[in-house]
């Protein structure tokens, strides 16, 4: 035996040898528990606690994720700037693009992937307009601008040009269309 | 180890197994644990959870080495839930006097006894059980459900974690 475990064993009957000495307290029936216990303990406790971080966590992220997007705490803010951006992008699709995900998912992607993931999840209210716009929202389009056109022959049919928008207000510009080669 | 005879079931051998043992799971209690309050308390919980499967023991495996595998395990639930613990004591006793230490605590103020609470529960549980119970390996094995390997194992790194925290 070592120096230690003959110290360790002096130490421990030292200690607790004294223990035998005092009363034996009434045993303690299963409806006593104590109230902190109770409250407290328990893999329930632990389980609420790590769902309410878990909660607390995601929370977190979709505020920084829209904060870091539009540059506002204010997540009304975020609809406003989305919606600002399909707009811009409809502008744009004269250009040439079909439809303006692309164009969305550059805005939304443009502070980084984490960025982009956390603003999919928060523009599922708004954001669908984005994201769905790319090909329903043109699909839809077509339906009520040419509600006669004849539907393509396939997947492989080149692709048409909108027609130029008018602009009602005559604020802008007329738009020059370059066609693509 | 006990070589008394109990019935499982039995509600008179289970008061005669609380008065038998209380003392020997009291002190394993109070060397893991951080103070005497809490060995008492979990000392409590060990035979209420004792006599919820008093009627399932069975009388060929040691009773007080069964005893000692619930207070061990009680002793790791409550370690793990301490902070919590803490707080809401810090909350009951706001505004009131801090309670001055009586003769039993400073008794177990030692510094092998405070390096011991600190070491992982499993370790400082196989310690007590050699060293202050006087279990062999084979019974420290039996009574914690673990291979003999990992008992000497438990007991190799406790003791090296000791000599290292008390510089020896």
């Amino acid at each position: 035996m070592s120096d230690l475990e003959r110290e360790l064993e002096q130490e421990l009957h030292r200690v607790l040898d004294p223990i035998a000495a005092t009363p034996i307290p009434a045993r303690r029936q299963a409806q006593a528990r104590g109230a902190t216990r109770a409250l407290l303990g328990g893999a329930g406790a632990a389980l609420t606690l790590k769902l309410l971080t878990g909660v607390a966590v995601a929370a977190a992220a979709v505020t920084v994720a829209g904060a870091a997007t539009t540059g506002s705490l204010n997540p009304s803010d975020w609809g406003q700037k989305v919606t600002q951006q399909v707009a811009d992008c409809k502008k744009k699709l004269a250009d040439g693009q079909h439809g303006i995900g692309d164009c969305v998912s550059s805005f939304a992607t443009q502070h980084g992937p984490a960025v982009a993931s956390a603003a999919r999840q928060h523009g599922d209210g708004n954001g669908n307009a984005n994201a769905n716009g790319n090909a329903n929202g043109h699909a839809k389009d077509k339906s009520k601008d040419h509600p006669a056109a004849t539907p393509r022959s396939g997947s492989t049919a080149s692709p048409t040009l909108e027609p130029e928008p008018v602009d009602q207000a005559g604020t802008h510009p007329p738009v020059t269309i370059t066609p693509h080669p | 180890m006990a070589q008394e005879r109990y019935e499982p079931g039995s509600e008179a051998d289970f008061e005669r197994l609380y008065r038998n043992t209380y003392h020997r799971i009291l002190g394993t209690l109070i060397a893991l644990l951080r103070d005497r309050d809490t060995a008492e308390d979990c000392a409590q919980e060990t035979f209420e959870r004792a006599y919820r499967n008093w009627r399932t023991w069975r009388p060929d495996a040691p009773v007080e080495a069964w005893l000692q595998r619930i207070a061990i395990n009680v002793a790791i639930s409550d370690r793990r839930h301490q902070r919590l613990r803490q707080a809401g004591e810090m909350i009951r006793r706001l505004g009131r006097p801090a309670p001055g230490p009586d003769a039993s605590t400073l008794a177990e103020r030692s510094d092998l006894i405070q390096a011991i609470k600190k070491l992982p529960t499993k370790q400082a549980a196989a310690l007590v059980l050699r060293h202050y119970h006087g279990y062999t390996n084979r019974e420290i094995a039996s009574a914690l459900g673990v291979p003999e390997q990992t008992v000497a194992s438990r007991l190799a790194a406790a003791r090296k974690q000791l000599q290292a925290v008390l510089g020896r």
